[in-house]
């Protein structure tokens, strides 16, 4: 017999799984008591672990008293709950979205483009004077996946040619990641079902 | 039972087959791809005790996928003698980061605070990364539990990512790229991942520029890496349902274009 | 008023991170780590007041009878955890981690398990080959599918390699172009959005 720890998530994995033959007040119930929870388990978190780790120790435990300024952003952030105050709320929010902004721009230009194209442009021809295919497509992939998402001209002659290749690039990418998904959401599924059958169900180890 | 659609005669197809596999059981080995090699030779080559950042970057809702990554992983690292500091940047990766490093510390007699400690959770994943460039007992003041970070004998002469050896991210979702991409400005950060399979193809570029080390993804990913390491787990076990199901899936392809040929032949003639 | 001094403050600390880039001098580093701790801080606060809507939510919604018991339930575990962690604490063992490891995950992960389904009745309903390009698709699933499962050696010693070839060209390549377009994109967007342009995010009209 599975304890009663088992027995509770089995009994909400199976309430969950009802969803599969419709919408019904079992999947809703235990829906709303994982909306609750879900909620509740993030607000503990990120009490214990950042307002109280990062905030409220430093600034009364180690009289840190330049925190008073996060602390005083963060509380503006609840103005957004009274309608003659709630304006203020945009002055934290600038805070995130400036410091975010300000970062992303030499990341995103460093480590998401240069690096990307440094790596694409390579030799296309070995030392033995063979032509380099992996590099060829690599570099005819890039550049006609790029000329897909050119809309500013015309699709017509070379640049009608290469997004033309590049669809057929696309649709490599997305059938690849499609079977990957798949097995992705397979997987979840399958340890869900060991979970049934060995632990609740004790029907196999 | 008047709500019974054709997709549920679909849906019972697949619950009755993976059942069936799975109460029949059984596996057989899988072949090593490179890239699976590439991972464990990685951290088999890194000398023993050095320092390995874990950062849990996922959800509960992928943990039936993510726990055969994570703990063939973690088992690797630990028979190898590595000192593992586990952070999350997803509040759910926290509990379940926790445990797992702490079910599979216990298989290797490793010990809290002194082979692998457990930081917890720090919200806004970019400042976190970019905070522990600098200094990881700043971001991280306690571990998990309230405990000083100073007061860790793992934790000493762990001051940045110039102390850590890698970066393993276990993620399944783009948790990686922001470690590629802010974790690696100054201090060139080695970044690993163990990712769901549905992210795989995500970290392809990463990985053919060197951005990104290696990576293992999927069941099947655990099931070669279980090989490897030779500690059977979820990953193996999983490997019969998932062909079944794979099979399944293009089965459902074939039929369905069959259908839709078929009738496109009756509505022409 | 306000929204001049949002703004500012976003032009402020956006300055502040991309010049610290180029600096190494230790007070840049420094300044780095103070803007990374606010930001933490202050992202707390915002997680803090989505939760606080959430009740808030709940609490209006509860007055229609239909939704009573559903909002009374997630009302009542969503203020289960933190009388939970107050009184027990958050160690191994704990209700709180009961709770979590017993309630949450397996809920939460048999709702993404669903999927499976969905895409099981998505790949017999949708996946039609009506073109080309379509069938290439399909094709490349398909072998995907194939080299990731136990029968790959079995069917073809050249299918997991030829798996691994598109993956790891072809289909790289159409990623990699994906990614700079949404690198440049992401530039272009935070610049504009530091120097005051784009303002999407103060709400309102500009």
């Amino acid at each position: 017999m599975p304890d009663i720890s088992t027995i509770i998530a089995g009994v909400l994995t199976l309430a969950i799984l009802t969803f599969l033959y419709r919408d019904n007040p079992i999947y809703k119930m235990a829906e709303s008591l994982l909306i609750g929870v879900s909620i509740g388990y993030t607000l503990v978190i990120v009490w214990s672990n950042t307002l109280m780790a990062i905030l409220f120790t430093p600034l009364f435990g180690d009289g840190r008293w330049l925190l008073t300024i996060p602390l005083l952003l963060g509380l503006l952030m609840f103005s957004r709950f009274t309608p003659k105050f709630s304006k203020l709320s945009k002055i934290p929010i600038g805070l995130m979205i400036g410091s975010g902004a300000g970062i992303a721009i030499p990341t995103m230009l460093e480590q998401r483009t240069l690096k990307q194209m440094s790596a694409t442009v390579s030799p296309l021809v070995l030392e033995s004077g063979l032509p380099d295919l992996a590099a060829i497509v690599v570099l005819a992939g890039v550049i006609c996946t790029l000329s897909y998402f050119y809309f500013s001209r015309e699709r017509t002659g070379a640049l009608g040619v290469a997004s033309k290749a590049g669809t057929w690039f696309l649709m490599l990418f997305f059938g690849t990641t499609f079977g990957y998904t798949v097995m992705s959401r397979m997987s979840t599924f399958i340890g869900r079902m060991e979970f049934l059958l060995a632990d609740f169900l004790r029907l196999t180890q | 039972m008047k709500n019974f659609q054709s997709r549920h005669l679909v849906f019972l197809g697949l619950f009755v087959l993976i059942a069936v596999v799975m109460l029949i059981g059984g596996g057989s080995e899988v072949k090593v791809s490179p890239q699976t090699q590439k991972m464990y030779d990685f951290l088999d080559s890194l000398p023993r005790g050095s320092v390995v950042m874990v950062s849990f970057d996922h959800e509960a809702s992928s943990l039936p996928e993510i726990r055969p990554i994570a703990e063939a992983l973690l088992r690797h690292a630990y028979s190898r003698d590595q000192k593992l500091v586990g952070v999350a940047l997803m509040a759910e990766g926290t509990l379940i980061g926790y445990r797992l490093m702490e079910s599979t510390a216990r298989e290797y007699d490793k010990n809290y605070g002194e082979d692998f400690v457990f930081l917890g959770f720090k919200p806004q994943y970019v400042a976190a990364i970019l905070s522990m460039a600098e200094s990881i007992e700043a971001t991280f003041p306690e571990d998990y539990f309230g405990t000083p970070v100073g007061q860790l004998p793992l934790m000493e002469g762990v001051d940045n990512y110039q102390d850590v050896a890698a970066v393993m991210s276990i993620a399944d979702g783009s948790f990686t790229t922001h470690w590629i991409e802010y974790g690696r400005i100054r201090h060139n950060l080695t970044v690993i991942a163990g990712v769901t399979a549905a992210m795989v193809t995500t970290y392809d570029p990463y990985l053919a520029s060197g951005q990104l080390e290696t990576m293992i993804g999927g069941l099947r990913g655990a099931a070669e890496y279980e090989q490897l390491i030779g500690v059977p787990g979820g990953g193996g076990r999983g490997m019969p349902a998932q062909t079944a199901s794979h099979i399944y899936v293009l089965l459902m392809i074939v039929a369905g274009n069959v259908a839709w040929w078929m009738s496109r032949r009756k509505r022409d003639a | 008023m306000e929204r001049r001094i949002a703004l500012a403050v976003c032009f402020g600390f956006g300055i502040v991170m991309f010049l610290q880039y180029f600096s190494s001098l230790p007070e840049a580093r420094r300044l780095q780590q103070a803007v990374a701790e606010y930001w933490q801080i202050v992202f707390a606060f915002a997680l803090v007041v989505g939760i606080a809507g959430f009740v808030q939510a709940n609490v209006k919604a509860s007055k229609d009878s239909k939704e009573r018991p559903y909002r009374i339930v997630s009302v009542v575990g969503f203020a289960a955890m933190p009388i939970l962690a107050l009184v027990w604490g958050l160690k191994a063992g704990s209700p709180f981690m009961w709770v979590f490891e017993n309630i949450q995950v397996p809920m939460q992960s048999t709702v993404f398990a669903l999927l499976a389904f969905f895409v099981a009745s998505a790949s017999y309903r949708g996946f039609r080959a009506r073109s080309a390009s379509a069938t290439l698709l399909l094709v490349a699933a398909a072998i995907m599918l194939l080299s990731r499962s136990a029968v790959s050696e079995w069917l073809s010693s050249w299918l997991p390699d030829l798996a691994d070839w598109i993956r790891n060209y072809p289909s790289m390549s159409a990623r990699r172009a994906i990614l700079v377009g949404i690198g440049l994109g992401s530039l272009t967007t935070s610049l504009r959005v530091i120097l005051g342009v784009e303002r999407t995010w103060l709400g309102g009209s500009r």
